[in-house]
């Protein structure tokens, strides 16, 4: 039994699923379910489409190189059956996908750094901007504390029911 | 030029039912949402009477007619034997225009189920010319050909080959 990798999504083919299609040349092109198939046979390239591996491998949104990926390479040659080979390898098949999955999760926060502030730095900008939206700019002369920068007032007892009636 | 196989005579009966019931001009205007869908999403079906083949081997054929297949009421698919008529020969080869052969069928544009679960299906359809006993008449196949001919016993025709899909 082997495990392929979908020539469109590159996602695992596991056994039961997918359709393989050879061409007159003789490469055989395997697909995981229908949808890759389909937009193989419209001839849609999967370099282009975003939910592809392809291309997020293509436009630095996944890990390209790292060592845990040779470790899973395909290797024609068979292996004579060892029992202990087998169970190490088994052990070590567990180790090294904990470990990629832990780097992948750091390439992802590496690539999302910075957009908390980008974030932050937006929403002061609109709010600026818009709180004529949410409250009269007249009640905010009266108001001051729903505008940034915080200011220290003197809160009196009318302004807080105010308040607590928004 | 491409047209949509309609696999089954019930469906194609009640096409016709409806043309003879009230609305005459259905038939043409079936609500298709997307054209291009039906130009490239054919409905492959099996190898009947009137199939065109490619032949892959040496033997002279170079295009063959089915005529029977020889199991299967529905028609042959990959690795069933047929019956075809030459209808293109090359001017000096083992097999002339107008012969009536066996062929084994090798490449099929019909997915074909295997037995762990997935299906295999081809670029065009192919045959390999035998004789009665089952052993091909070429010395040569050219492209690829399925596993499945293994368990219908076509060994040589597996010796011959350049690449087993």
């Amino acid at each position: 039994m082997r495990l392929e990798k979908c020539w469109f999504c590159s996602s695992t083919i596991y056994p039961g699923h997918g359709i393989q299609f050879v061409r007159n040349d003789a490469k055989i092109f395997r697909f995981c379910r229908s949808k890759c198939h389909k937009n193989f046979k419209m001839k849609r390239n999967p370099r282009k489409l975003k939910w592809t591996k392809a291309y997020r491998r293509l436009h630095g949104k996944d890990m390209t190189q790292d060592s845990t990926f040779e470790l899973e390479r395909k290797r024609n040659r068979p292996e004579r059956y060892d029992r202990n080979v087998t169970e190490s390898t088994l052990k070590a098949i567990k180790k090294i996908d904990k470990i990629r999955v832990a780097r992948e999760a750091r390439h992802h926060a590496m690539r999302m750094k910075g957009k908390k502030a980008i974030e932050q730095q937006a929403a002061a900008k609109e709010l600026e901007q818009s709180i004529h939206l949410v409250k009269a700019p007249a009640a905010l002369q009266e108001d001051p504390s729903l505008t940034l920068p915080k200011m220290k007032i003197k809160v009196s007892q009318s302004q807080t029911e105010d308040r607590m009636e928004e | 030029m491409l047209t949509v196989v309609v696999g089954g005579r019930s469906l194609l009966g009640s096409l016709s039912n409806n043309l003879l019931g009230a609305v005459k001009t259905t038939h043409e205007v079936i609500p298709r949402l997307h054209y291009n869908s039906i130009f490239s999403q054919q409905q492959r079906t099996f190898i009947q009477m009137r199939t065109n083949l490619k032949v892959v081997d040496n033997s002279g054929a170079k295009r063959v007619m089915c005529i029977q297949a020889l199991k299967g009421r529905r028609g042959a698919r990959l690795g069933d034997t047929i019956i075809a008529s030459v209808k293109e020969a090359q001017p000096r080869g083992k097999v002339k225009k107008g012969e009536v052969v066996y062929g084994v069928v090798v490449r099929a544009a019909m997915q074909r189920g295997r037995c762990d679960g997935s299906e295999i299906k081809f670029d065009d359809n192919a045959v390999v010319i035998v004789n009665k006993q089952g052993e091909p008449i070429g010395t040569r196949v050219f492209g690829p050909v399925p596993h499945e001919l293994r368990k219908k016993k076509h060994l040589k025709i597996l010796t011959l080959a350049e690449h087993i899909a």
